[in-house]
């Protein structure tokens, strides 16, 4: 399996991933990092997800509280406010969207019959003048 | 409540203190070490805390990270008044070392005593088998060339322009 992913894509997306595993449950920060991963975000680290929950929290979109642990010190719980579930609903329009744009373009652009698509030849007998 | 040992708090302070000069820049630069301190002391809990701070990356990067997010650039004022100290300190120390190299010279010369006036300051070097000092006064020009030399290295260390620039 390709696990190749380009930082870039996953930064445009993760907010939007955030916002909805929130919405499954609320989760502190390392917790929810391990859903992600066992999302299949396997190379999400704490060190990337942070500054987005930060964000997110003061643009409104997830709200915190302070929960005591016995077994250690308090966490700090984040769940999806109003804003952030609208959000949310917008993102994933627009990632639908999206997503069905460039499987359009790729799908137009990827040969399905090696006959109607031929590859470019080097041959000058075929070159145009 | 377990209690961190001392190895843990040495690394977990070590990273915050190299994040918290990294992330000085965000108007919240407080608020954030506060909430990595108690994040990566939560999360060592479970998995210990060299993985807990390892999986925050580089202090640098998780400070860009949270920058990024802010969107904008903001002034730099503490590497700014680092900067500014180090240049104050730097007029200083070439004032002292003028000083000791006139003192120098003038016991060269068979001792004795040398009277300057510089930007206003009349200074008066004695340097005798029994005496070596200077006295000297201070003048307006030479507070504003300290108060200049401070405000100008201030305001490029800090890229105190930042705080005009749009949001």
């Amino acid at each position: 399996m390709d696990d190749d992913r380009d930082p870039q894509l996953l930064k445009g997306v993760l907010p939007m991933l955030v916002l909805a595993t929130l919405g499954r449950g609320e989760s502190y920060g390392y917790e929810l990092v391990t859903r992600l991963q066992d999302a299949g975000l396997t190379d999400l680290a704490a060190g990337t997800l942070y500054p987005v929950l930060n964000r997110l929290e003061r643009e409104g979109r997830v709200s915190s509280r302070l929960v005591a642990s016995s077994a250690g010190p308090a966490r700090k719980y984040y769940v999806p406010t109003e804003a952030g579930t609208a959000e949310l609903a917008r993102a994933q329009r627009s990632w639908q969207r999206l997503a069905g744009t460039v499987a359009r373009v790729l799908d137009a652009g990827t040969p399905t019959d090696p006959g109607a698509a031929p590859a470019p030849t080097d041959d000058p007998s075929r070159r145009t003048r | 409540m377990t209690t961190l040992s001392l190895r843990d708090r040495l690394v977990r302070e070590a990273y915050l203190t190299r994040f918290s000069w990294a992330v000085q820049d965000h108007p919240q630069d407080r608020a954030l070490v506060r909430d990595v301190r108690r994040e990566v002391t939560a999360t060592a809990e479970e998995i210990g805390m060299r993985a807990a701070v390892a999986g925050l990356g580089h202090p640098r990067v998780l400070a860009e990270g949270y920058l990024a997010e802010l969107g904008r650039r903001t002034p730099r004022w503490a590497t700014g008044g680092v900067w500014a100290g180090l240049a104050v300190g730097a007029l200083v120390y070439l004032g002292f070392a003028y000083a000791l190299g006139t003192l120098d010279t003038l016991l060269d010369l068979g001792g004795g005593t040398l009277t300057r006036t510089t930007l206003g300051a009349t200074t008066e070097y004695t340097a005798t088998a029994d005496v070596l000092g200077v006295e000297t006064s201070v003048s307006w020009q030479w507070l504003v060339l300290g108060a200049g030399v401070f405000a100008v290295t201030f305001v490029l260390g800090s890229r105190a322009w930042r705080a005009w620039s749009p949001a």
